[in-house]
């Protein structure tokens, strides 16, 4: 008998119960990171444009674990309620499948990373492009294993590009974690789970301005600046990589 | 005065795109005649089908299967529940169909896709009575605990034959499904058996040691076909099925038994109560089903080369 999906909570995941207590060794001086990546190595990217036949542009982003779907629709017609407007708006969604993480979740949208998402992508795209009408990004977290909203972000510029969406430039998005004195680039969840604070940028690495910026938990300002050059560093590469899977793409639909 | 046939006017000077949006069923009817449809395959073909087994890593099993564009990825994870007095050594399925905004420029978030529960309905439906599955398997501690396999199907990209490309999906990981080696703790909860407790095991009972597979007794598939005046079109398309409203959805086991037959609505239904239903199935049907078993076997083929990948 199929059971309604309202019944979850009589039921429960097992665990392992060798895994419980978070591993000490992350104070060690000499401790390697869970997937022997070295501290300020990102982890290996891949894009790929033209995933969803039926959206205007789409792209699909995998970093390890972590595979995101993005789509965009439109320029289309706004929403009735909606005000006149000269400039063109946009509107962001992330939902998570509910296998995307280690316990089965419930499958809901993600308020807080829409909207920083929003932001990130509202400063690139040339809004007056497209007065009186909407594109609509969404996104769908197929598996989260770590720094998701980055991934989600530039996954999404690339999305834009392939839908034709004028934009001043690719925006690019890399985080970094900080567990006492390491900085650890482009952390996975299980590093995510047990950090003691985090940056993310969000940057056109082009013309080298940030759209977005969030830092949480404490940070001295030397440590800030090194974080910060890490990640821009690491945004630049990650621009290359993107580029030339939209070259990619381009020369391929030529032939 | 007769009216002048718009389209028959039009359609000399027109671009086709245009000629396309503007009289979308003329636009086909003119292929069908021709006994071709606008993306070039005869009305009897189905698009090229692939399944990849493994695309969720965080779950229990998983597949991705594509029909032309439509794709569909479905995960199962495992969890525990109580099993229910009247059947104490059964475990059960949740079977969930989710159409994310991301898959068709139809879908808004904050307002689920109407097909949604429908597709959900339909493939709870098919799989629990097609006897794929023997609940039994999932039975844990008879009357205290057992497995329920919550499987959930996302719709990536929807262009048509949506259940066609959910059920496969939803077979394919259910093959793939590998369940995890579990223990009773000392509390009464089911744990994942850690490596030593695995070992000692083995000593005495070594075909526990691994994870286990269900055994599938039989694998539906089904072909969605439109019905349109006397033509047949299988596994179409969303343009398609928004322009000619009749589907009918077969399903087959691997035996070839019949497991459901959909007919959501659709103009034919006057048709077929008029011709009295003296056999079992219109003919039209009978057709459908044999196109669906010859593509049953190429289908098979893909299961069968899976397998042995995943045994070698």
């Amino acid at each position: 008998m199929a059971t309604k999906p309202g019944t979850t909570s009589t039921t429960y995941s097992p665990i392992d119960p060798t895994h419980k207590t978070k591993p000490s060794i992350f104070t060690d001086s000499d401790w390697v990171r869970p997937d022997s990546r070295g501290f300020h190595q990102c982890r290996p990217a891949f894009f790929r444009t033209g995933a969803v036949n039926s959206a205007s542009g789409s792209a699909y982003a995998e970093f390890g674990n972590t595979k995101v779907i993005v789509s965009v629709f439109g320029p289309r017609e706004s929403k009735k309620a909606m005000m006149y407007s000269d400039i063109g708006r946009l509107n962001c969604n992330i939902s998570y499948t509910t296998f995307a993480t280690p316990v089965r979740g419930q499958g809901s949208d993600n308020k807080e990373f829409s909207s920083m998402l929003h932001k990130a992508l509202e400063g690139a795209i040339i809004l007056e492009s497209f007065p009186k009408t909407t594109v609509d990004v969404f996104a769908l977290v197929l598996e989260s294993g770590g720094s998701d909203l980055p991934v989600v972000i530039s996954c999404a510029s690339l999305a834009l590009a392939d839908a034709g969406i004028m934009m001043y430039d690719l925006v690019t998005s890399v985080s970094v974690s900080y567990l006492g004195k390491n900085l650890l680039i482009d952390p996975i969840l299980e590093e995510e789970s047990c950090q003691d604070g985090s940056l993310m940028i969000a940057c056109m690495p082009s013309r080298y301005e940030v759209t977005q910026l969030t830092v949480t938990g404490e940070l001295s300002a030397p440590n800030l600046s090194e974080a910060m050059q890490l990640c821009l560093d690491a945004c630049a590469k990650l621009a290359q990589i993107m580029r030339s899977c939209l070259k990619e793409a381009a020369s391929a639909a030529e032939e | 005065m007769e009216l002048p046939n718009a389209y028959e006017d039009l359609s000399s000077e027109m671009e086709v795109d245009a000629f396309r949006r503007l009289f979308p069923l003329r636009y086909f009817e003119r292929h069908l005649t021709e006994s071709i449809r606008p993306d070039a395959r005869p009305l009897r073909k189905a698009r090229d089908t692939t399944i990849a087994l493994g695309a969720v890593a965080s779950a229990d099993g998983s597949a991705l299967a594509k029909i032309g564009s439509t794709t569909m990825l479905a995960a199962i994870k495992m969890e525990v529940m109580t099993p229910s007095l009247e059947s104490p050594d059964e475990g059960c399925i949740a079977i969930d169909f989710h159409m994310p905004p991301i898959c068709s420029p139809n879908v808004r978030p904050g307002r689920p896709a109407e097909a949604a529960p429908v597709l959900s309905k339909q493939l709870s439906d098919t799989i629990t009575s097609s006897s794929m599955i023997n609940l039994k398997e999932l039975s844990l501690v008879s009357g205290k605990a057992a497995w329920i396999a919550y499987l959930d199907i996302y719709c990536l990209d929807a262009d048509g034959a949506l259940f066609d490309a959910a059920l496969l999906s939803a077979a394919a990981a259910f093959s793939h499904l590998q369940i995890p080696v579990v223990s009773l703790d000392s509390d009464g909860k089911i744990v994942i058996m850690s490596e030593e407790q695995k070992e000692k095991i083995s000593e005495t009972k070594p075909d526990n040691k691994e994870k286990r597979k269900l055994t599938l007794s039989t694998i539906p598939f089904s072909l969605t076909c439109i019905l349109y005046k006397s033509y047949i079109l299988a596994d179409p398309t969303a343009e398609e099925e928004s322009i000619m409203e009749t589907l009918v959805t077969v399903v087959l086991d691997s035996s070839g038994q019949l497991v459901s037959l959909y007919k959501p609505g659709g103009s034919v239904l006057i048709y077929t109560s008029a011709v009295q239903v003296n056999l079992l199935f219109p003919p039209y049907i009978v057709m459908a089903l044999e196109i669906c078993r010859d593509l049953y076997h190429s289908c098979r083929c893909c299961f069968v080369i899976f397998d042995i990948n995943i045994h070698a």
